[in-house]
């Protein structure tokens, strides 16, 4: 297999706050394939926006690169220089953000945008081809209008046009349908997993929307407390989860519950990490912990044919259902 | 209370620029309110000294016309430059926020009858309503600090009634309402917290153009009145001797300009510590 | 139909505005004690010139009915006579606006072409800079802090003793000596404009910075463009929909009357014509002076709304 179009190694990162540096990556390791479409999920605060913004050294002054490395399309993105980055950006990456209505500029109307996106000097019949392949009725309309005059969906649409408007290698999705209405979030997302499936780019998305996640991508990551936890095939993943958090967000989510069974909300709040985790950043909610996790850091290992980060996964899955233990 | 403790934390750590801001602020302040209690020499005496004599070891800013030591005239002069320009902002302030309050949490016809007003006031320039205050009250401190309430009120009212129509429909005000706390309870206990901060920035502000108002009128002769000083009477009084003694308008609009930089600097610290503003690199 | 929808609020808001303006105007030199016959005439006048006045003014008619009449006669054109000069004072009010209109430009013009670059430039900087303090926070604090009588007097101090190229007092008009014109308008117009320069510059560096943490700023940084593109395409237009109206209101008080920088350099403007009327006890120039004054500062607000409209599509949009 060729390399990987992103490889992240061991990355940690930590955001400069009053007095002290939260971490939000705690030795994050990933690799997306090409082509794929690969899901990170958890709560917020997990880390994943972290992550997917720093695929393009998106995050803001505050952020702190402390370890690690992140390769794209062969880019070295953490030590490129400026220009170096810029073309990364401009050639090989396509963002789209969770809130299209502010990711447009309010001033500007959508045909001037679409076209700066495209570089150049692109005709009105190309920008109007490209918005027609990101599904907008009526592109000439969408041209001339601005920003607040779109819908919130026909707003997202014009913004994955512009992403993929330089055919990106690799597509960045936060939450990429999460501010829309419920009725139209599956359109908007098969656009563009049809998208990423013309154009062979891979796309990442960043989502807490598991259903969502189920029917669109390929590989599922799990993330918590700044380290992915859990990483495999989606239908592994979702199916036969071993990774206590992983069990419980599928638990937690709506949608996913065995009729009779009731909705289990996880108990407590994520971590913030103010430096390298040495226990399992879990075991404090974990259902499952015993002392070992406390005080020693897991690593990743191979389970039954995923990545998992968790002292007891072959327990887990021997006990299958995991009841929570009598005593601790 | 906690994003409160945080700005004090943030104005703490204070860059050089405001505490040199701050400083100059507390000197300034120190020798306004202790000055007459100072041994710095009688600002009265006449002939303590050469007449329009030149700053020496003896008389640090010089002398003016009559022979007085011009450095205690100067202090004399920050006392009521500051004194004036705080009562009238603090007078303001507190009707400006009352106004402010009423406008954002009542509605209606109170909020339009309010707004208009301070439209009403906001539409005279400064000065030149201090030109026709001066000719209805006569010259004088009466009319400075009316003249800085005319132009600092709209300020209050506006930025009072926004903060406040933000927070009048949250929660704990529904909640006060429903406990049945009269209109002047909420306004008082419920409200009035809430808009501090925003009446803080804008206190800092609107001092800065009280004095930069007080001074100006002083200066044309419409605001303080001799015998007493402030810095702009001082400076009106220097002018006439510009060429030839220079070091009155000089001294006196230095500190002058000194005293009205420190309020601007720790104002700048306050909003920055209360409203942080930051933007993203491009790069 | 935007616009329409927009502006006509503003315009009647403008105009009950308008209303209580004159109001005050009004009531202030009506209330005095001595009467308003003393106040136009001082108190050295016969009876007969009182009784004109009196009749002139509707002296001994209702507060309501005087009020009424002293607008109609505005409306057509009649905003009284010089006591001093005894002649109108509309006359000699519209023969000095171009002076003031001249000074405000310039000071309007300085503080624009160095307040709006020098803005930006500190907010595209203060952003990169991790505690966001910079330049402009000390051209700032220091424009907003100087008062212009200060500096006024400083340049004036200055420029007599080095007699450079410059001249304080002697105005002539543009019209037949234009470099005549400029050696004794550019000092006071830059005295006028640094405090401006502080103002434009403040406001453009928040609106800057403001702009910088919107979404579609990280959007453009992601799709690869360049700092300067995203400031020219982006940032600039964004940022001078709140300067507008900070422009407007600096604009609306220059052309009010700079009276404190008229008085300093001797210039022939509405500022010193309203204060000399002051110093001569010449109310009927009070008057009218602060009314006019007010009037352009109304309007001028209203052209800032009409331009902030064509600026920000989202202006009376509704959804």
């Amino acid at each position: 297999m060729s390399a990987p179009l992103v490889d992240i190694a061991g990355l940690v990162i930590g955001y400069d706050a009053a007095a002290r540096q939260v971490r939000a990556l705690d030795s994050a390791s990933l690799q997306v394939r090409e082509g794929e479409t690969l899901a990170i999920v958890g709560e917020s605060g997990s880390g994943k926006t972290t992550l997917g913004m720093a695929a393009g050294r998106l995050l803001p002054p505050e952020a702190q690169l402390l370890d690690g490395t992140i390769t794209v399309a062969g880019v070295d993105v953490m030590q490129a220089d400026d220009a170096a980055l810029r073309r990364l950006r401009r050639e090989k990456l396509g963002f789209v953000f969770q809130n299209p209505s502010t990711a447009l500029d309010p001033t500007m109307r959508i045909g001037r945008q679409v076209a700066l996106a495209l570089g150049g000097q692109p005709g009105p019949e190309a920008v109007a081809a490209l918005l027609a392949r990101a599904e907008l009725g009526d592109p000439e309309r969408v041209l001339r209008a601005f920003p607040h005059e779109l819908s919130g969906g026909m707003a997202q649409r014009v913004v994955i046009a512009m992403a993929i408007a330089r055919a990106p290698q690799l597509l960045i999705a936060d939450e990429p349908t999460a501010s829309l209405d419920a009725s139209i979030r599956e359109k908007v997302m098969a656009t563009l997993v049809r998208l990423r499936a013309e154009s062979g780019a891979s796309l990442v998305i960043l989502s807490h929307d598991l259903r969502l996640i189920g029917r669109h991508a390929d590989r599922v990551a799990v993330m918590y407390g700044g380290r992915i936890v859990e990483l495999g095939a989606v239908a592994q993943v979702l199916q036969a989860p071993v990774h206590p958090y992983t069990r419980a967000l599928l638990a937690a989510a709506a949608g996913n519950e065995v009729p009779g069974a009731r909705l289990e909300p996880i108990q407590g709040t994520p971590p913030m990490l103010e430096g390298r985790c040495e226990a399992c950043a879990y075991a404090p909610r974990c259902t499952f912990s015993v002392a070992r996790c406390n005080s020693e850091r897991p690593e990743a290992r191979e389970v039954a044919g995923r990545l998992v980060v968790c002292h007891r996964a072959e327990e887990a899955i021997a006990t299958g259902a995991m009841q929570p233990q009598e005593a601790r | 209370m906690s994003g409160f403790s945080k700005a004090a934390g943030r104005l703490l750590r204070a860059d050089a620029l405001t505490l040199f801001g701050l400083i100059t602020l507390v000197t300034l302040l120190f020798l306004g309110i202790f000055g007459p209690w100072l041994p710095l020499g009688d600002p009265s005496r006449i002939a303590a000294g050469p007449r329009l004599g030149a700053p020496s070891a003896q008389f640090l800013f010089g002398t003016d016309e009559l022979g007085r030591d011009f450095m205690p005239r100067v202090v004399q002069g920050i006392r009521s430059t500051f004194l004036l320009s705080a009562i009238a902002v603090t007078i303001t302030a507190v009707i400006g926020s009352l106004l402010g309050m009423a406008a954002g949490y009542l509605g209606r016809f109170a909020d339009q009858a309010i707004a208009r007003g301070a439209d009403i006031l906001f539409a005279f320039p400064a000065l030149v309503a201090g030109l026709l205050v001066a000719a209805v009250m006569g010259p004088g401190q009466g009319s400075a600090i009316t003249v800085i309430s005319i132009a600092t009120l709209p300020l209050f009212i506006r930025v009072v009634r926004s903060v406040t129509l933000g927070i009048a429909g949250r929660g704990f005000v529904t909640a006060a309402e429903v406990a049945g706390a009269s209109t002047l309870r909420i306004m008082l206990v419920h409200l009035l917290p809430n808009v501090m901060g925003a009446v803080m920035v804008q206190l800092t502000y609107a001092l800065s153009i009280g004095m930069i108002i007080e001074s100006a009128l002083s200066f044309l002769g419409l605001g303080v009145q001799p015998p007493d000083a402030s810095l702009g009477s001082l400076l009106r009084q220097g002018s006439s001797y510009l060429t030839i003694a220079p070091w009155m308008v000089l001294s006196s609009g230095a500190v002058l300009s000194l005293a009205i930089m420190s309020v601007n600097l720790v104002g700048d610290a306050v909003r920055d510590a209360l409203e942080p503003l930051k933007g993203r690199p491009l790069t | 139909m935007r616009l329409v929808v927009y502006l006509l609020p503003r315009v009647l808001a403008a105009l009950v505005t308008l209303f209580g303006v004159s109001v005050l105007v009004f009531l202030s030199l009506r209330l005095l004690p001595g009467g308003y016959a003393d106040i136009l005439l001082g108190p050295f006048v016969t009876a007969e010139a009182r009784a004109i006045i009196a009749q002139r003014y509707g002296l001994d008619q209702p507060l309501v009915l005087q009020y009424l009449r002293w607008v109609w006669a505005m409306l057509g054109g009649d905003f009284g006579i010089s006591m001093v000069t005894q002649r109108p004072v509309i006359d000699e009010l519209l023969r000095r606006a171009p002076v003031t209109l001249q000074l405000a430009l310039i000071a309007l013009g300085v503080a624009l072409a160095v307040g709006y670059p020098l803005g930006v430039l500190s907010g595209t900087r203060a952003a990169k800079t991790r505690k966001g303090r910079d330049f402009g926070r000390v051209i700032g604090a220091m424009g907003a802090s100087v008062p212009d009588f200060v500096l006024g007097s400083v340049l004036i101090f200055v420029f007599s003793v080095w007699s450079l190229w410059f001249r304080v007092g002697g105005y002539v008009p543009f019209s037949t000596d234009p470099v005549g014109n400029l050696r004794t308008m550019l000092l006071p117009g830059f005295t006028l404009s640094v405090f401006g320069v502080a103002l434009i510059l403040r406001t453009t560096r928040d609106a800057v910075l403001r702009v910088m943490t919107e979404g579609h700023i990280t959007a453009a940084v992601a799709r690869g463009d360049p700092p300067r593109v995203i400031i020219r395409r982006h940032i600039l237009r964004n940022a001078a929909i709140p300067v507008v109206t900070v422009v407007a209101t600096y604009f609306g008080f220059l052309l009010g009357g700079a009276v404190i920088v008229e008085v300093l350099f001797s210039v022939p403007g509405v500022g010193l014509y309203i204060f000399n009327g002051l110093l001569n006890r010449d109310y009927a120039i009070v008057q009218a002076g602060v009314l006019l004054a007010a009037v352009v500062f109304i309007s001028i607000n209203m052209l800032a709304d009409v331009l902030y409209a064509l600026i920000d599509p989202r202006v009376g949009a509704t959804r």
